[in-house]
Order: C-alpha cells, then sequence, then structure tokens
C-alpha cells in the first residue's frame, strides 16, 4: 500500500505527484476549515494548506506514514489568520438558541436532547478556551487526531496536549452538563466529594 | 451522551465543498508545481514521541482504591516534604483564624487577577524548508476584574483586559507577538452575566453549594479530589495539586475550605519547598510546588507565610521548551479580594 510518506517521498523528485495527496485529504482540510472559520475562510485555508505543505515537503518527517497531523498543523496555524471569522461563527451560534433554553429554568433539564441548545453552549464554552486550548480540542474531536498526532500538529510534547485537552473537556463538560445523558451525574456528581 | 460527543456533531452539518472549489486549489497547486524545481530529498527524523500513560500497575491500584471507595490514596503513600507541610499547616492554620470579607445586600465581592499565559505560534518560513517549522513563544499578560454579587444567582460583572503580549523568549517572538497582537486588535470585553454564566454558557466557577459540600478533614478532601480527577493530568498528585491551585486562584473559596486545601497540599507526595522567598508580581511569599516528572513542569502555589494568604499560583518549565528556556515561568495569576458596593 502506499503510504503518505511514499507520495511525499516520490514527490521530491516528481512534484506531480503531491496531488495524490491533495485528493486524497483536500476535502478533509476543507470540511475542519469550515467547521471552525466558515466556507469562505475554509476555500483560503484549504488551497493555502497545500501550497505550504508542497513547499516544504522536504520538512515532512517520514517517520510518520500519515501526512494528516502535519497538513492539519499547517492548516492550524493558517486559521488563525482567520480568527476573526472564527470568533463571529461561536459568537452567532452562541447567541443563537441557548438563552432561550436558559431562560426557562424549570426547563432546564430537556427531556430530550436539543442539539441548537447544546450547540449554543458549547459555542460558549469554546470561545471561553484560550486559543491553545481551543485548537487542540477540535483537532481532537472534529480533525480525529489521536495526542500523538495533536503534539506533532501543534508542536508541543505530548504532556501538553494532554493537559490542554483534560482542561478543554472539563470546561465543556461543565457547560453541557444539562445536556448529557447521565442527568443524575451532571447533577449530583460534584456532590461526591461531600463526605 | 458525553460532552465529546455533543462536540463532535456541532457543526457536523456543513455543505458537501463543491467540486469547483476543489478544482480552483488543484489548478493553483499544479501551477506552483510547475515553477517549483526537483529539490534534493532532505529527511529528517524526529526522535520517537513519548508516550505518555499511566502504567497499567498503577491504574489498578487507582481503580482498586479509589473507584471502589475502600481506602482513600491519601496517606500512605507518603506526604509532602516535612518543610513544605510545616508551611502549609502553619499557613492554615493563620487561615482558619481570618474572618473572611462580609459581602453585604447589594455589595460584590470584587476579585482582581494579573494572569500570564504562555503563547506559541508555528513560523512560516518559505525561504528554508528544513529547520523552518520553528514555534516561537512568548507571555501574555491578561488583567481581570470580577464582581461576584451577593447573591450569586444575580448578576456577575467580569471586566478582561484581553491578552497583551508582555514577556518574549526571542528577538522572533517579540516581532511576532506584537505583529499578531496588532492584527487581532483590542480584545478587551466587558461581561454581564446572571449566575456567573458567562459566554452564555453555564457558569464555570464553583457554586456555593459545590463550595459546601467539599469536606473539610484534609484527609477526605484530598480523597475527594483524587476522585475527581481520576485518570486527568499526568499523574494523580500531580493533577490533584493543580486542582487544588485552580480552586484557590478562582478568589471564592471560604476560609476554611482554604485552610484544608492547605493541609490537603501537604498530603500530597512530591510537593516540597521550591523557593523560600518567590516574589509574583511585587509580592514575595514561600513557593510550595511539585515537579510533575512526566511534563517536567512544575507547579507551585505561592503563600504569605506571615498571614497565610495566597499570592497566587505559577507554573515552571523545568526543560527548555523551543525559544523558552529551562526554569522559566511559563504561567501564573494573582489575586486579591475586596468587597465593593457597586460593580461597573
Amino acid at each position: 500500500m502506499t503510504t503518505d510518506a511514499d507520495i511525499i517521498r516520490r514527490s521530491s523528485e516528481s512534484p506531480q505527484a503531491f496531488t495524490e495527496l491533495y485528493d486524497k485529504y483536500a476535502r478533509m482540510i476543507h470540511r475542519y476549515a469550515a467547521r471552525r472559520a466558515g466556507e469562505s475562510a475554509a476555500e483560503d485555508v484549504m488551497a493555502e494548506t497545500f501550497l505550504v505543505a508542497f513547499e516544504r515537503r522536504d520538512s515532512f518527517d517520514q517517520t510518520w506514514n500519515d501526512a494528516r497531523p502535519w497538513l492539519f498543523g499547517i492548516a492550524t496555524n493558517l486559521l488563525r489568520k482567520h480568527h476573526r471569522a472564527e470568533a463571529k461563527i461561536l459568537k452567532v451560534l452562541a447567541k443563537s438558541s441557548g438563552r432561550d433554553s436558559y431562560a426557562d429554568s424549570t426547563d432546564r433539564i430537556a427531556e430530550q436532547l436539543d442539539a441548537a441548545a447544546a450547540t449554543s453552549v458549547l459555542a460558549g464554552a469554546l470561545r471561553g478556551l484560550s486559543a491553545a486550548d481551543r485548537e487542540c480540542i477540535l483537532l481532537y474531536a472534529w480533525a480525529e487526531l489521536s495526542y500523538e498526532g495533536i503534539a506533532l500538529a501543534t508542536k508541543v510534547p505530548v504532556g501538553t496536549v494532554r493537559s490542554r485537552l483534560n482542561r478543554a473537556r472539563r470546561v465543556l463538560k461543565d457547560a453541557a452538563g444539562p445536556f448529557r445523558n447521565e442527568n443524575e451525574e451532571a447533577e449530583h456528581g460534584r456532590a461526591e466529594i461531600a463526605t | 451522551m458525553d460532552e465529546l460527543k455533543l462536540l463532535r456533531e456541532m457543526n457536523s452539518d456543513i455543505p458537501i465543498v463543491k467540486d469547483s472549489v476543489i478544482d480552483v486549489g488543484r489548478d493553483q497547486l499544479m501551477s506552483r508545481m510547475t515553477t517549483a524545481g526537483v529539490k534534493k530529498s532532505k529527511r529528517r527524523y524526529r526522535k520517537t514521541l513519548r508516550i505518555t500513560v499511566m502504567t497499567a500497575a498503577t491504574l489498578g491500584l487507582v481503580t482498586t482504591l479509589v473507584a471502589g471507595n475502600v481506602i482513600g490514596l491519601a496517606g500512605w503513600r507518603g506526604a509532602a516534604s516535612a518543610e513544605a507541610a510545616e508551611v502549609l499547616n502553619n499557613a492554615a492554620a493563620l487561615t482558619i483564624q481570618t474572618v473572611d470579607p462580609v459581602v453585604g445586600p447589594g455589595q460584590y465581592l470584587k476579585i482582581d487577577s494579573t494572569n500570564l499565559w504562555l503563547s506559541a505560534y508555528g513560523v512560516q518560513d518559505p525561504s528554508e524548508s528544513v529547520g523552518s517549522n520553528t514555534t516561537v513563544q512568548w507571555l501574555d499578560t491578561e488583567k481581570m476584574s470580577m464582581y461576584v454579587p451577593a447573591n450569586h444567582d444575580d448578576e456577575w460583572v467580569w471586566d478582561r483586559s484581553g491578552r497583551i503580549p508582555t514577556t518574549f523568549f526571542s528577538e522572533q517572538a517579540k516581532e511576532i507577538a506584537l505583529q499578531q497582537a496588532q492584527q487581532i486588535g483590542n480584545t478587551s470585553e466587558h461581561l454581564k452575566a446572571a449566575k456567573g454564566a458567562f459566554y452564555d454558557s453555564t457558569s464555570t466557577f464553583p457554586s456555593k453549594k459545590e463550595l459546601a459540600g467539599y469536606s473539610r478533614d484534609p484527609s477526605m478532601l484530598l480523597n475527594g479530589i483524587y476522585l475527581k480527577t481520576l485518570g486527568a493530568g499526568q499523574s494523580v498528585d500531580g493533577e490533584a495539586l493543580v486542582y487544588i491551585a485552580d480552586m484557590l486562584r478562582t478568589g471564592l473559596i471560604p476560609a476554611d475550605l482554604r485552610a484544608a486545601l492547605y493541609k490537603a497540599a501537604a498530603l500530597i507526595p512530591g510537593v516540597v519547598v521550591t523557593e523560600n522567598q518567590a516574589t509574583l508580581d511585587g509580592q514575595n511569599g514561600v513557593a510550595i510546588g511539585r515537579v510533575e516528572g512526566v511534563s517536567n513542569v512544575r507547579q507551585d502555589i505561592i503563600i504569605d507565610p506571615s498571614n497565610g494568604q495566597l499570592i497566587g499560583e505559577r507554573q515552571l518549565t523545568m526543560e527548555a521548551m523551543g525559544s523558552v528556556p529551562a526554569g522559566a515561568t511559563i504561567s501564573w495569576t494573582t489575586i486579591r479580594t475586596t468587597v465593593v458596593d457597586s460593580a461597573p
């Protein structure tokens, strides 16, 4: 089977081989960027990611067969230029439906999952995270990278990824409390600390 | 459904990208290729990534003893050094005598904090493909004032200065940080939210009910913290200390619980006096901390030994991280609480 490393190695001698990598991953990068910063930003980020990757193909770490952490790392960097678009999306989502569902506290624990309201509180929580924590949790949840993949993509030690993910999850968990199925746990989990 | 599953479903209804968009990107790539010469292959091997997992033995032990609730982890695996325990226990004794300022009806507890955080930016230098993947680091400062109403259900106010780059670990970091800051512009915020539910999400600050629920017995409290943080962080002891530091820095912890948290920290193995004369934001105190062996980061809490007051907390890296030298402080928070009659 041809691995990504094979494609990139081959593209050193014959650049056209690099289009195989584009065909394989362009849609994936577009989707990730669109979820974070909207479709217009995603078009730029997708095209630019592969231009940068192509220019820097010799720096690809050949010990990794999978190019995704490397590509998502480049895309993550490029997305920082679109932070305004991302902030706007999160702001709109946070305001979309959370208000109503929260105003009525008697209905606060909905019988069934209200996806829009859940999105709203999660968007609010994502806004409150530091950029590094947000990038980390979204590379995990949306780009589906492993801890090691995120470490490679964001160029920090695995331990840092671990603590960023823990912190982000804690914030999201608190925010998502009423929407998680285990309402019992959400309501009483904290009381377990009591003697 | 847990928070990750909810997050995975969020924004998942993005339309499929049009083929025309894919084609445009492909054309751009192709035209770049035709102008690029054939490069000589330069391979670079990365050191094998260190994978950090709790060992099976540790995990087994923790599961049996903590989750089974048979016996807690606190107490029998050792504790803080005698010197650190003395500082912490003295601080606890002084704290318990402290009367927290009373927040009367209509008044606010005002929590002023200065926070320093690490920022990193991957530098793309197209002129040199190998070795161009450098990351530069700097510290941002954010000053905050939070006004917590006497009745926590009322409106909270939170003034945030936004992150302002202040400490640079290299000239390049300074250049990039200032450029980024200029691009991003002013990020200061003036937030208001009932029940502390800022950003339209549930409050992430401990509620009065939650605070009342923590045991004031140091061993029971520490066991509860071990149980709550199980599986998180680099190690059970490291995460427990981080949890204690996180709680203390909220500024919302009543004196009796602060005292119990100090005593609980004195029961954590590996906790020592890390600096006798530590200065944080111009205030002097004793630093108590623990080096996390896995990440080589030290978590400190800094206490004024004369009155037991928490000055703040900080994290230092014990090894060089990119342009950050070993021993550098990579984040800190100082807090000061007062009672005020009104909020802005």
